[in-house]
């Protein structure tokens, strides 16, 4: 049997872990070490290759990024079964918007779901904090819509020529747009080139430009600030039946050795996301916690929650050349900073270029095959002209009930039960729905309208497959009774437990959470650091 | 994640990702098209196709304003992208879905054999070999066989049912053809200068792809 000790363990070495390592190895003298399933991932030295081969037929750059008996099962939209260095993290857009003030306080402004225990201001200078930490290039929206304690920063992406006449467009319709935050650099710097226009931004970036996590553990293993340890399962945690304390870690190599590993330390941090780190908590029950650790409100793998989205295609009076910066798209906070009227209804709204109705055809409008230069021409006829997406992302005001729990059936290597997700909307939220997704209709018509331009097509969220960018199963709060962890992350339950990051958030906003749940872990890593 | 991809089939993720992937669904990123040669290779396979074969198909559905240099050059692409082809390789996961997908098997031998029925049609319907008939005549054949090919939309390589299709739907997906199309240089999903970004494509008239 392998035995490790630290002061410090993280579980879980995705994009959260890693910021809150390097946050942590420069506020404490404590060892810190890392426990992470997975396998080392594709170095940036290959994925100029990975990315060749993603192109040219869909394979996935990150090869072997996943156990193959370890998943979760259910409605599972918004959940990925990666599971290496650097997490779910390592494919993800770069989007980095922040919530806004009334994320934090939904009961008191608009009197659905709960207040978060504290507020955007105090989030503040863990946002700041995430934005240096990645290399965020953004530029601020009108203060009003985008308030902020100091600038970006890195300078904006570009709004580039297809932008640009977005941009007037959206401000014609009375929508004030700005470039996306994006962890992407626009500027080099610590060693990442500037953002290449290579558009593959999700699943992977050949040139460094886009922040992945295993920068960070790179440079914190070589400075030999942090262990590392990969290919280990932690399966439970082990705590003091009198004192709640959690003593230690236990688990196996993931590897074919399947060795066991005890991990002490002083510690904890759950660092695992909202699907594997209340799948922890429940599988670590024990006689003196039935129910699984860090459960005495009956709140572990409760309120999952997310967000849908309406999108819509506009056929536009403008002239685009589709192509120039795919990933990159202009963003709206106008619409979630809203007054409390007679129903809530709060989104974002993102707008990009785009090329549907623009591609070559198969047939023509006759149905007959079209070949050679008749495709060409039939295809330039199409080409000509303007494509917008457009896409609101509403927030979901979570139930109780949406629930993570141990699935009966499905079980891994070591005959661990996995987990299993059902999303369900507060009774509010469900009764909502209808109408609030016609209202962004009727908000992408109207802007259609005012541009001149048609709506190609409105499409809604899939219904009853999840929830994107979720959150929660160990909510945050000062009652323990009606939360899983405290203001900062520390278990009610377990002094030395902490959760960090997506799981604890009461909510999950109407916007990209990647930001937010690492300001989070930030903000918990400064209370372990004060500990 | 930004932009979650649809709960996407593996036909429909291909198409998004792997050819000139136009996302329609919602919250999908994928609209871009994607370079057709990528000079990766995969496994040392060689599609062994029947090159004259393959290159009447060529002249057939390509378009001529390429020139034979071009159409050449667009076949030989199409011949590099299948023999670096990696079946059962493991297909990009992302959001929407939890399961792992695999590539399909080698689509080189289905295609192959669509050569050489091309030309036995030929031979039994025209009595003469495929690569003799005018592009006409070839194009008539072709479009016999891409019949049960569904809806308007051009498959992904990977998926097209019929070689022709195949070699059509590589050639336009590439960064070239799109620019053929905009008439302006644009190199879509090409690593470009960040500044460039800005300015107005410059146009293309003129060029060949």
């Amino acid at each position: 049997m392998k035995t490790i000790d630290s002061d410090i363990v993280i579980i879980g070495s995705g994009i959260t872990a890693a910021l809150m390592a390097a946050s942590l190895v420069e506020n404490t003298k404590r060892s810190v070490t890392v426990i992470e399933a997975g396998r080392p991932t594709t170095p940036l030295t290959e994925r100029t290759k990975a990315r060749a081969r993603f192109m040219a037929y869909g394979e996935s750059p990150w090869k072997q990024d996943h156990l193959d008996d370890q998943n979760a099962y259910g409605t599972t939209w918004g959940f990925s079964p990666s599971m290496n260095v650097g997490g779910l993290a390592m494919h993800w857009g770069g989007v980095s918007p922040r919530y806004s003030p009334e994320d934090f306080r939904l009961t008191s402004l608009y009197g659905v779901g709960d207040d978060w225990p504290f507020s955007y201001e105090e989030l503040d200078p863990f946002y700041q904090e995430a934005e240096e930490r990645m290399g965020v290039a953004g530029e601020q929206g009108p203060v009003a819509l985008d308030p902020r304690g100091k600038p970006y920063p890195l300078p904006p992406l570009p709004v580039n020529f297809n932008l640009a006449q977005l941009q007037a467009f959206a401000t014609q319709a009375g929508v004030a747009t700005w470039s996306t935050p994006s962890a992407k650099l626009s500027v080099a710097r610590d060693g990442r080139s500037q953002c290449q226009r290579c558009d593959t931004c999700y699943p992977v970036c050949p040139s460094g430009a886009k922040y992945t996590p295993d920068f960070t553990w790179d440079a914190l293993v070589r400075d030999g600030k942090v262990t590392l340890v990969t290919e280990t399962l932690v399966r439970r945690l082990v705590a003091d039946p009198k004192t709640g304390a959690i003593v230690r870690a236990t688990g196996n190599r993931t590897d074919a050795t399947g060795e066991e590993v005890t991990i002490n330390a002083t510690t904890f941090v759950l660092a695992a996301g909202f699907a594997w780190s209340p799948h922890l908590l429940l599988l670590s029950r024990d006689a003196a916690h039935p129910d699984g650790l860090a459960n005495r409100s009956g709140l572990v793998g409760k309120y999952l929650a997310g967000h849908r989205n309406v999108n819509a295609y506009l056929n536009l009076p403008l002239e685009l050349y589709p192509g120039i910066n795919v990933q990159h798209s202009l963003v709206s906070k106008q619409f979630m900073r809203v007054p409390r009227s007679g129903r809530y209804l709060r989104h974002d709204l993102r707008l990009w270029e785009s090329s549907v109705g623009r591609e070559p055809r198969l047939r023509d409008d006759a149905g007959k095959p079209l070949f050679g230069d008749a495709l060409l021409h039939d295809w330039r006829t199409r080409a000509k002209g303007a494509t917008a997406r457009i896409r609101a992302y509403y927030d979901v005001i979570p139930d109780r009930e949406s629930t993570l729990t141990l699935h009966r059936a499905k079980v891994n290597r070591f005959g661990d039960p996995m987990p299993t997700m059902s999303f369900r909307d507060a009774p509010e939220s469900a009764a909502l729905k209808p109408w609030q997704e016609e209202q962004i209709a009727a908000l992408f018509r109207k802007m259609a309208k005012a541009g001149n331009g048609t709506v190609l097509k409105i499409e809604n969220s899939v219904n009853d497959l999840g929830q994107e960018h979720p959150t929660g199963g160990c909510r945050m709060g000062d009652d323990p009774i009606q939360s899983v962890v405290d203001r900062w992350g520390r278990a009610h339950d377990h002094e030395n437990l902490w959760v960090a990051g997506a799981p604890t958030q009461p909510s999950a906003s109407c916007c990209n959470g990647t930001l937010t749940f690492v300001a989070n872990g930030l903000r918990t890593a400064s209370a372990i650091a004060r500990a | 994640m930004d932009d979650t991809p649809p709960p996407a089939g593996r036909r429909t993720f291909l198409k998004l990702a792997s050819a000139l992937a136009i996302s329609t669904a919602s919250g999908c990123r994928f609209e871009t098209r994607v370079p057709a040669a990528s000079g990766a290779t995969g496994s040392d396979r060689r599609s062994d196709f029947d090159r004259t074969l393959l290159d009447a198909v060529g002249t057939a559905v390509l378009p001529a304003e390429l020139g034979d240099v071009g159409v050449a050059a667009a076949v030989g692409a199409f011949v590099a992208w299948a023999d670096g082809y990696d079946p059962v390789a493991e297909e990009m996961h992302g959001y929407g879905y939890s399961d792992i997908r695999y590539l399909p098997a080698d689509p080189a031998p289905a295609w192959r054999a669509q050569l050489a029925a091309l030309d036995l049609l030929a031979r039994r319907a025209l009595r003469a070999p495929f690569v003799q008939l005018s592009i006409d005549q070839r194009r008539v054949l072709i479009a016999t066989v891409v019949t049960g090919a569904e809806g308007d939309r051009l498959p992904a390589p990977i998926d097209a049912t019929h070689v022709a299709l195949a070699l059509l739907s590589h050639w336009a997906s590439s960064p070239d053809a799109w620019d053929l199309a905009l008439n302006a240089k644009v190199q879509t999903g090409t690593c470009r200068v960040l500044g460039d970004a800005s300015t107005t494509p410059v146009p293309i008239t003129g060029r060949r792809a």
